[in-house]
């Protein structure tokens, strides 16, 4: 089931209802029972994946328990063995999948190096939406019940809803059991104001996806569809449009989710906080899906040895991690090649940094002056966008042929209306890049309040003629319905 | 507490519904659909002897303005394009709330042979768009529409809202009454030129798709219990796409031949004019549009032939003295009935 359906409409508030209706003890299998319905609208198939993954991880966690609580060498060895094979199988799922086709063709390719050409293997398996989100999630728990920050759970049913609740089982965020599974014990009370706020931030979160991304997604897809034939302006303009696209339907999708649990009183990880403010990529991925950038650096960078260890390896370690995030993104050699970019980009930060600091004393400027913060936001936001081109081009010649097409300007698409040809028409256009400077507005403005806050403390008529105008905004401005269906949210595809 | 959310969700809902409802008409297609069914089914003052119901075949078969100039009959096509046989049905109720005691109603079954559970989007939304609200319209929308876009019917806004940047000075000053001199017809005015591949007769049978024949029921149950006369027709087609197509029965013929042991064993006439061509003087490569749609020729004699038929059996006034009719002799001049006739 998506979110953006009628179908989810009714959903959600008949799970509401009876959530808040039922009695306590009841309640996690009512949200497991409506996880499993949520999940299953999509496909009835990818609830077996789901199951599979809970019990292995489940087990998994218990084994681990048991050998711990034991001691001594054996101990340990059987707890080693009993987490290496919940996260072998896990994940083994997870590549099977998602990788095993990219893998069996990346094989052929190396033998055919060597002179030996051999047919790729293609296994035709549908991708189970979600898989690298909840697979994620589930891995936690094993670790963090291998590392004894976490006590394994005992009601599986508990634990199953961990890794399936529904308003973070497509496309996070990424949570970690020791802040989920206690809210699972609370006792939710339905709480007016708790329930607006998440109203507001899932109504934002419409707008982002519907009114948004998927009007900047039109003219996006007309140009890296073709990529070939678009020059200069077009590619820049597309460019920009997906890095707004990419944030508001994840960051969309995101708020959604977060204000789905707002209202039956769970606290989700916050997965955005101005990413495009950031000064530096460093600072990019503390405000990019947080919740991902989390994972990685508790459960791949730190292990790995993170920074406390020597520069080249330090510098191996970045670049190491963020590949897997590319791949975490998509079996395509694309995304290893963004997350490459990314790594390559603090590594080379990193290098640069005293040469940096020597030429910004040598020329007398403040880091807290507003031009240097200005321009510190802009270059790093170059840089992402730059890597987002291998992010949304269908094959990495299809980003190299836009790169390259985009340093062929013709001035004249200044003037020739060229950029009106790829989808979207004047208004339509105008109302993207409206929909642009509102999502930097509320970005700047919320930077230092709580703006739900700051409106819910307004008078009965002022909180109206927002909630109004928001909604009447989402539905007449935003993209959904029988003749131009809004777009199926991008990391729902991861 | 919850009573206070209910109530606010409520005035949150009827408010948005409201601005929806008011913005519905602006953001609806403004074809000639629209115009005659607003014009036929609510706006127009005119009685009608003849009411017509059905799909394009017959939106562009049967030409009101030949029924009046030939037999001084008065009537009005409400065929919309892609007319299911239940929104036939549907639509035909909401003709009859203002034209009670219709002289004769005839509807075209060729939508019989739909097997599809639903009729095209687009096509359905032609005829609902265009009724205004009430119980029958919702029935209309249950019963015709896939459960996953009623919303759409019910507030068209929700389906055209995108139209927002590409609305036109029509769509705010749409002249509804510009079309009512066709009275709801329209024909093409191409020559097919090709004859009809699956011309003949059989006697084979085929039977009719089931919702199908639950709505020819309804339709005749409908005329014994508004006390109307029923005429069931088919116009001229070649099949060979049709017995091809999915979602439609694979020989049209043999379930048309359905139809009419249908319409024998409940004393309704059945008027197949596919099958009687040659005596109203039908000649396909000429008289067709295309190859399942008469053109204004073919229409014309259709017509006629058809004006005859109603004279004959049916005891239907000639208004062509009636001063209060001389509006109907100002709009045959503007129709293509005029051009073919005169």
């Amino acid at each position: 089931m998506s979110f953006i359906s009628f179908g989810f409409l009714l959903f959600f508030p008949v799970v509401v209802f009876v959530y808040f209706l039922i009695p306590q003890r009841f309640r996690i299998y009512w949200l497991l029972a409506a996880s499993y319905f949520f999940l299953m609208r999509a496909n009835p198939k990818y609830l077996l994946l789901l199951a599979a993954d809970t019990a292995v991880t489940w087990a998994g966690g218990w084994a681990v328990a048991r050998a711990a609580r034991k001691g001594g060498p054996a101990a340990l060895r059987r707890k080693k063995a009993a987490a290496a094979l919940s996260l072998t199988v896990a994940f083994g799922i997870l590549f099977v999948f998602k990788y095993l086709n990219f893998f069996c063709g990346l094989f052929a390719r190396a033998l055919s190096f060597f002179g030996t050409s051999i047919a790729a293997a293609h296994f035709d398996l549908l991708l189970p939406i979600g898989i690298s989100f909840y697979t994620f999630q589930s891995v936690t728990y094993v670790v963090d019940v291998y590392r004894g920050d976490v006590k394994p759970e005992k009601n599986f049913c508990k634990y199953a809803l961990f890794v399936s609740f529904f308003p973070q089982l497509l496309s996070g965020p990424i949570e970690e059991a020791r802040n989920m599974l206690p809210q699972f014990d609370e006792v939710h009370r339905f709480d007016y104001d708790r329930a607006r706020h998440g109203l507001l931030l899932m109504l934002w979160g419409y707008f982002q996806k519907m009114v948004v991304a998927d009007r900047l997604g039109t003219l996006v897809a007309a140009v890296y569809d073709s990529p070939d034939k678009h020059f200069g302006l077009d590619v820049l303009v597309a460019t920009v449009f997906f890095a707004f696209q990419i944030y508001c339907d994840f960051g969309g999708y995101s708020n959604i989710a977060l204000g789905a649990a707002e209202v039956m009183g769970f606290r989700l990880t916050r997965n955005f906080e101005r990413p495009y403010f950031s000064k530096s990529i460093p600072e990019f991925w503390r405000r990019w899906h947080i919740s991902l950038g989390r994972w990685f650096r508790d459960y791949l960078y730190i292990p790995l040895g993170g920074n406390r260890c020597s520069k080249p390896r330090h510098y191996f370690n970045l670049l190491v991690v963020f590949m897997v995030c590319g791949l975490w993104h998509g079996a395509a050699l694309n995304f290893i090649i963004w997350g490459a970019l990314h790594g390559l980009y603090q590594v080379v930060g990193l290098l640069l940094k005293p040469a940096k600091r020597r030429a910004e004393h040598a020329l007398g400027l403040r880091e807290e002056s507003l031009p240097v913060r200005f321009y510190r936001a802009f270059a790093t936001f170059v840089l992402v966008d730059f890597a987002w081109i291998f992010f949304r081009a269908k094959t990495f010649h299809g980003a190299l042929t836009l790169i390259r097409n985009l340093f062929r300007f013709d001035p004249a698409a200044f003037v020739n209306g060229s950029l009106l040809n790829l989808g979207l028409n004047a208004p339509e256009l105008w109302a993207a890049l409206a929909g642009i400077a509102a999502v930097l507005g509320i970005d700047l403005l919320g930077r230092n309040r709580d703006l739900r806050a700051a409106l819910l403390s307004r008078g009965t008529a002022c909180r109206w003629a927002v909630y109004l105008s928001a909604a009447l905004v989402v539905l007449i401005f935003g993209t959904y319905g029988p003749l131009r269906g809004a777009g199926q949210f991008i990391y729902s595809q991861f | 507490m919850y009573r206070k959310i209910i109530c606010k969700s409520c005035i949150l809902i009827a408010v948005l519904v409201a601005v929806l409802a008011v913005l519905s008409p602006l953001t609806v297609y403004k074809t000639a659909h629209r115009a005659k069914l607003i014009q036929g089914l609510y706006d127009s003052d005119d009685d009608y002897d003849v009411l017509m119901i059905g799909s394009s075949h017959m939106n562009g078969g049967l030409d009101p303005n030949v029924l009046w100039k030939q037999y001084g009959i008065t009537s009005f096509n409400y065929a919309t394009g892609g007319q299911t046989l239940e929104l036939s049905y549907f639509i035909l109720r909401e003709a009859l709330k203002k034209h009670e005691k219709p002289g004769a109603v005839v509807v075209d079954v060729f939508y019989s042979g739909m097997t599809n559970p639903y009729g095209e989007s687009g096509l359905l939304s032609n005829a609902i768009d265009n009724l205004k609200l009430s119980r029958n319209k919702a029935e209309a929308i249950f019963n015709c529409v896939p459960p996953g876009e009623w919303p759409f019917y019910f507030l068209p806004a929700l389906k055209y809202h995108f139209r927002w940047s590409s609305l036109t000075p029509q769509d705010f000053n749409f002249d509804l009454s510009a079309y009512y001199y066709s009275k709801g017809f329209g024909a093409g005015t191409t020559r097919w030129g090709k004859d009809d591949a699956t011309y003949g007769s059989t006697d084979r049978r085929l039977a009719i798709p089931q919702e199908s024949l639950e709505y020819l029921q309804k339709i005749v149950d409908l005329s014994r219990q508004e006390g109307f006369p029923l005429i069931l027709v088919n116009f001229p087609a070649d099949y060979t796409n049709y017995n091809q197509m999915d979602g439609w029965v694979d020989d049209c013929e043999a379930m048309l031949n359905s139809v009419a042991d249908f319409a024998a064993e409940r004393g309704v006439p059945f008027l197949d004019y596919c099958d009687s061509m040659e005596s109203i003087g039908i000649d396909f490569p000429n008289d067709m549009n295309n190859a399942s749609h008469l053109n204004q020729w073919g229409a014309c004699k259709l017509s006629s032939a058809f004006g005859a038929y109603l004279k004959q059996h049916y005891q239907l006034e000639d208004h062509r003295s009636d001063p209060a009719y001389a509006q109907w002799d100002r709009d045959y001049l503007l129709s293509q009935a005029h051009d073919v006739l005169d």
